[in-house]
């Protein structure tokens, strides 16, 4: 084959190389591209294994008894359908932002996220935790009657999920938190988390949606098969957005693995690097 | 009001609007007026968004003074405040600069009384 032959023949490749590159992610009953750093996910697509359960029949979010892995945080967003994200999700210009909520987040996208304080390592409140590249760990404990969310990235932030029926702290209460209060129950084999408590000193998701200290959380957590987690959140703030909207995305399973150790604290560059649009 | 009543309400407004990244203009703000760069006077505005309302006070303390009127429009982020001070009206246009930053900035017109300069506040982190 000449040079020529082989420069045309790649030429013509390249919109089914990008084509590819948008396909939807993973979906249940098959695993994951593993597109985020942390990689590793399964390879090649191969019939997944039935969700893990617990002995009572719920669904297990962590590794089984005598096996090691990770969710393989990273990837997906809250809108958009491309990766793999959920193809219920919205669109960008359908969310339904205040219009100072809109101005504030097309500033952040037209600046690049350059002023994103997640870059400068504060812990990943609500869905932000659960892209936050280099894995997650979801581990339940039943005796203490909780769920722990454990990150791998960022400022390995651990978070605690209350599922003994407490209510969450009255106003008086409530010192607001990155990561606020959250209870849980499982609705079948759905993990629901509704959250609230939350501070402004963070962005809940990468793409930098604003919120204020009404943001009021409902996470819908689930496993539909042992290579798949899917993660959907109904995001509900009166001052910030006209009304609640939904969005989620699949993350993978990483098998055999632990994650390893990592803080955005340490040799942290990444603030060196957002500077927005150079002129 | 007594002194120490009103003392402590406008503490708690203070703590309460300690955020940072939500409404641009939600939090303690600190800065100066004044006619030019050597005659200013120093300003502390604390705001807050209720999901319809900028409300706030300036100067929290013994001389506070809640904003009368506190006006953001999204595009180029021009502010009007206006409040009333011992001296007279103040009203005061500006703009906020850097509105993606946690230390973003209003810079503008002020005017009080009779007298008019210009104004600076810098956002608390």
């Amino acid at each position: 084959m000449s040079t020529r032959l082989l420069t045309g023949v790649l030429l013509l490749s390249l919109p089914f190389v990008f084509l590819w590159a948008q396909a939807p992610g993973p979906a249940p009953g098959g695993p994951a591209k593993g597109k985020g750093k942390g990689g590793g996910a399964a390879k090649a697509k191969q019939p997944s294994r039935p969700t893990p359960r617990w002995p009572d029949g719920h669904p297990m979010l962590s590794a089984p008894p005598g096996e090691i892995g990770y969710w393989n945080s990273g990837t997906g967003g809250l809108t958009g359908k491309n990766g793999n994200n959920l193809p219920t999700n919205l669109e960008n210009d359908e969310v339904p932002f205040m219009p100072w909520a809109k101005a504030l987040y097309d500033e952040r996208r037209q600046t690049q996220s350059k002023d994103d304080p997640h870059v400068r390592c504060t812990p990943p409140g609500g869905p932000r935790q659960f892209h936050t590249p280099f894995g997650l760990l979801i581990y339940e404990l039943p005796e203490a009657k909780r769920v722990l969310i454990l990150s791998g990235g960022g400022p390995r932030t651990w978070r605690a999920i209350y599922t003994d029926g407490r209510p969450h702290p009255t106003d008086d209460d409530f010192n607001p938190t990155y990561l606020g209060h959250s209870v849980g129950k499982w609705e079948g084999d759905v993990l629901v988390v509704d959250s609230v408590g939350y501070n402004e000193k963070f962005w809940f998701a990468r793409a930098g949606y604003p919120h204020t200290e009404s943001l009021h959380l409902t996470e819908r957590i689930s496993r539909p098969d042992f290579n798949t987690l899917k993660y959907e959140v109904t995001v509900d703030d009166p001052k910030t957005y006209t009304k609640p909207w939904t969005g989620g995305h699949y993350i993978s399973w990483v098998p055999n693995q632990d994650f390893e150790e990592y803080f955005c604290q340490d040799n942290n560059r990444d603030i060196d690097h957002m500077v927005g649009q150079l002129p | 009001m007594s002194h120490s009543r009103r003392s402590c309400l406008l503490l708690l407004f203070a703590v309460l609007a300690a955020a940072q990244e939500g409404h641009p203009l939600t939090g303690t703000w600190h800065g100066s007026w004044g006619p030019n760069a050597t005659q200013r006077t120093d300003i502390t505005f604390v705001m807050k968004w209720d999901g319809k309302n900028i409300t706030g006070i300036i100067n929290p303390g013994f001389d506070a003074m809640p904003l009368q009127t506190a006006v953001l429009e999204t595009k180029g982020w021009a502010v009007h405040f206006e409040a009333t001070a011992k001296d007279g009206k103040i009203v005061a246009d500006g703009k906020i600069e850097n509105v993606t930053n946690v230390r973003r900035s209003i810079v503008g017109k002020w005017t009080q009384g009779g007298r008019s300069g210009d104004f600076k506040i810098v956002r608390d982190n």
